[in-house]
């Protein structure tokens, strides 16, 4: 029983120090992601303005203290308009990730598992669809099922879905010749049961990485679309729609259009270091377990 | 080995002329109402269909559209009333000089850059540098372009801010009116180039041949340029490969940003307009220059790579 106690928190100690090897720009990055997420979470409560309130001002205004990045040609507030955009833009960025890492995690486990002809057959619809460019079918598939948040976000998912795979089963082809996998199958534990139970804690580490790449990506890709006209419907306050909607007046203000390509550039900023510092530690870690 | 990629090649752009095709027929509504909209009578629209042949099934339409494709015969753009080839094709002249124009700068841009920053890493020139390119390599290439129209048009009413070069009248008008777009997409693709070429570059530098070279008392430009150099490139084609993919999808942003008149920005106007001829017509190209990049570029790397040969 001593020993134990004495164990567990030598263990915590353990784990307080691994994280403490994130890189200082790593902190960086994860303190402006938990602060977007603050933002994201609360804003509605604090925001000064509604996203589609108008004339909350004189329109074109400059920064003052009412309106801190002044107003757009339609009098709203610009900083409530980017506060309470952080919410959509977290919600369709985080969902669209998480659909496309679950979906091309799994997929890229089981056929990076089997290595039979449903893999052989499976890589090469992978490898086709990843030789569209993303844009251009994304442009498609939105205009032809609508452009409601949803739809976005499923499109995306889908277009991110076979790159995740890629990697999730090029992850996989370096762990399943294991034995605790030769273990597990002489177990007659099934496919599947391997797949997520043996397989998938393993490349944990690389998805999360995976999982951290592709939210900026999304991010990125999330406003493209808004700026084209092909995402979020208006008057949500997505930030690539707003920077459409100002860049016509931009030479009005400047506000309208700078306050969300900066949020969303110090966003996706914040997301690379910490997944740079991330994807460093679970190297570091990696080549640890391998000394040992 | 090379055949083998090349087959690779055309089965995937076929499959996705498919998908395209495919994609385009979920469209809401179907041509005929598309082309009369509103004058839409009953008896216009079985008129119009059966003179689109939209009474045969999608997979007969879809071959005819094919053959038809295959021996140059695009269709005709509903919008324009003019036959696809030729309305698309002074599109793809200006996207092609816009690309050809940043593929150009980008190179010497980023060699210039990695190999800056490589000599003097862990100095201040290296830190100012590495933190721009940070920064370059996270914004989306609209947000880069804004930017660069806030500051140099807006601000400053150096340049335009528009880049409708149909309008130039002169080559330095031109010039003028390409400026802009050209710098976002440039600073769009060197961003990710510098940071590779620094790192390879760096590890090359460390490398016992080129500590050899410099013992031998070489000056140093030449073992930079003659011993690390050309082994650090290697590496530089597949990222010029990945960028030349990325900025067939980038254009299409950075010309609605500039409302430049390319394939891109044609692209995003038709499928606002539905016009189904031109949207398959632009898609097939674009992806046939992104698989064509990507076989061209592996091509390269077999050729390159003796033990692959």
């Amino acid at each position: 029983m001593a020993v134990s106690d004495s164990a567990a928190p030598s263990q915590k100690a353990g784990t307080v120090r691994r994280g403490a090897g994130l890189s200082a720009s790593g902190w960086v990055g994860a303190a402006i992601i938990l602060t977007y997420v603050f933002v994201a979470l609360t804003g509605a409560w604090w925001a000064p303005f509604g996203a589609s309130q108008i004339l909350t001002g004189e329109p074109f205004a400059g920064a003052s203290l009412q309106h801190p990045f002044g107003t757009d040609n339609l009098g709203r507030d610009v900083f409530s308009r980017v506060v309470l955009g952080t919410r959509p833009v977290l919600a369709m960025t985080f969902s669209a990730t998480v659909l496309a890492v679950l979906a091309g995690g799994l997929i890229g486990v089981i056929f990076g598992y089997l290595r039979n002809w449903v893999d052989e057959v499976g890589m090469r619809v992978v490898d086709i669809l990843i030789s569209i460019p993303t844009l251009v079918l994304a442009l498609l598939i939105i205009s032809a099922v609508g452009n409601s948040l949803w739809l976005v976000v499923v499109t995306v998912a889908f277009l991110f879905t076979p790159r995740v795979a890629r990697v999730a089963r090029a992850a996989t082809l370096g762990v399943v010749t294991n034995d605790y996998i030769a273990a597990a199958l002489a177990r007659g534990e099934s496919t599947l049961s391997i797949c997520l139970r043996e397989i998938l804690p393993n490349i944990s580490g690389v998805m999360l990485v995976e999982f951290a790449i592709r939210s900026a990506f999304a991010i990125i890709f999330i406003g493209s679309l808004g700026f084209l006209g092909f995402g979020a419907p208006p008057p949500t306050p997505e930030w690539g729609l707003m920077i459409n909607e100002a860049r016509a007046n931009a030479v009005n203000s400047l506000w309208p259009v700078l306050a969300p390509a900066g949020a969303m550039a110090v966003l996706v900023i914040g997301i690379n270091l910490f997944a740079d510092s991330l994807s460093r530690l679970i190297d570091r870690q990696g080549s640890a377990a391998v000394a040992k | 080995m090379v055949l083998t990629r090349f087959g690779i090649a055309l089965i995937s752009l076929l499959a996705v002329s498919v998908i395209i095709f495919w994609c385009v027929e979920m469209l809401p509504g179907d041509a005929a109402e598309r082309i009369l909209g509103r004058n839409a009578t009953p008896e216009a629209l079985a008129l119009l269909r059966e003179k689109l042949h939209l009474d045969l099934s999608a997979g007969q339409r879809y071959l005819r559209w094919l053959t038809a494709f295959l021996s140059g015969d695009m269709g005709t753009s509903l919008v324009a009333e003019r036959p696809v080839a030729d309305y698309i094709s002074s599109r793809i002249a200006n996207t092609a000089l816009l690309s050809g124009l940043a593929l150009l700068l980008y190179i010497p841009v980023s060699i210039t850059l990695g190999v800056l920053t490589a000599i003097h890493r862990g100095k201040p020139v290296d830190h100012a540098i590495s933190v721009v390119v940070l920064v370059l390599m996270c914004l989306p290439e609209f947000v880069i372009g804004i930017l660069l129209i806030s500051v140099f048009a807006i601000k400053l009413a150096w340049l335009p801010p528009l880049a409708l070069i149909d309008q130039a009248r002169s080559f330095g008008e031109l010039l003028e009116l390409i400026a802009l777009p050209t710098i976002t997409i440039v600073a769009a693709m060197s961003a990710y180039a510098v940071r590779m070429m620094r790192e390879s570059l760096i590890e090359v530098l460390e490398s016992s041949y080129v500590l050899m070279a410099r013992l031998k008392g070489l000056p140093k430009r030449r073992v930079l340029l003659f011993h690390a150099l050309p082994n650090a490139l290697g590496p530089a084609i597949n990222i010029t490969a990945l960028n030349v993919a990325w900025m067939i999808g980038g254009v299409v942003v950075v010309e609605s940003v500039f409302e430049f008149p390319g394939i891109g920005r044609l692209m995003v106007d038709s499928i606002s307009h539905k016009d189904v001829p031109v949207i398959l017509a632009i898609s097939m190209v674009m992806t046939g220059a992104y698989i064509a990049t990507n076989l061209v570029a592996d091509i390269l790397v077999i050729l390159l790579n003796p033990k692959l040969r």
